[in-house]
């Protein structure tokens, strides 16, 4: 076993951790923590797999991926704050307006 | 397999996983910070300087002190457990994500040499990279010739997104 698989490995137990973090919690904040988790796991993905092909191109995608999660970051944290004012908790279960 | 990366790896697995089952919202968030701290040690010891620092920058930085700050800004208390409710939800959940990862890891193991053929390698060898002057270097020239539009476009949609956050956090008046 090598360090590239190692470090897949590593990137595949936190993709994993953080798409259960995203299911199972119940609080937008961990759900807004968990997308940050599967974003840093395709990340680490991403650059072992340009590291070991000698590419550059890996990288690149990353600088960008990490650009677009701090606007999706301050875009759902400015939404929770909205969520909060609105039904006085963070809750998914208590913005159940679209139920019907 | 290098002893530093073992350590790191490990310890990032087990911040994961308090992640998962912790109660309240900032422990959660120390150990996303502490997840995102040793993925920045594992690119700098794979090489990658230029991606560490970002991460450092950006992801343990920025971006956490934004979940902090909104954490103590809306004053979140330990939520009670989520898992309490539904054990047998949460233990199907389980279930499913690691059976997942078992069928990640066996593929990993099985088909990682595939994209290791000569034909599909690039030609960023470590040795032309220090050639060049330097991961930092490499990194940036590609940034600033190869990807100039998408780097003026990713400012653009950061531009973007600063516009909608004032817009959607600001107060209504009515």
């Amino acid at each position: 076993m090598t360090n590239e698989i190692l470090i897949q490995l590593l990137a595949a137990f936190l993709f994993t951790v953080g798409m259960l973090i995203v299911l199972l919690r119940r609080d937008t904040i961990m759900i807004l923590m968990g997308i940050e988790l599967l974003l840093n796991a395709a990340n680490l993905s991403l650059v072992a797999f340009s590291k070991a092909g000698n590419m550059i191109e890996g990288q690149v995608q990353v600088f960008f991926i990490i650009t677009i999660a701090a606007a999706e970051s301050a875009i759902g944290l400015s939404i929770l704050v909205n969520l909060y004012r609105n039904f006085g908790s963070i809750k998914t279960t208590t913005a159940t307006t679209l139920k019907g | 397999m290098s002893l530093p990366i073992i350590i790191l790896c490990l310890i990032s697995a087990v911040l994961a996983l308090t992640m998962l089952f912790a109660k309240s919202p900032i422990t959660s968030a120390l150990c996303l910070l502490g997840v995102l701290l040793m993925t920045a040690g594992i690119y700098g010891l794979i090489g990658e300087h230029m991606i560490a620092t970002i991460q450092l920058v950006v992801y343990a930085g920025a971006i956490m002190v934004l979940f902090i700050f909104s954490i103590m800004l809306l004053n979140l208390s330990n939520s009670e457990n989520d898992f309490k409710k539904k054990p047998a939800l949460f233990i199907f959940g389980i279930t499913i994500g690691f059976t997942l990862f078992g069928f990640f890891a066996y593929s990993i193991k099985n088909h990682f040499q595939f994209h290791l053929q000569d034909k599909l390698l690039g030609i960023f060898t470590p040795q032309l990279v220090a050639q060049l002057g330097g991961n930092s270097k490499v990194l940036s020239h590609a940034l600033y010739s190869q990807f100039f539009v998408s780097f003026e476009v990713i400012s653009l949609a950061l531009l973007v997104a600063i516009v909608g956050a004032v817009v959607l956090a600001k107060r209504k008046v009515d």
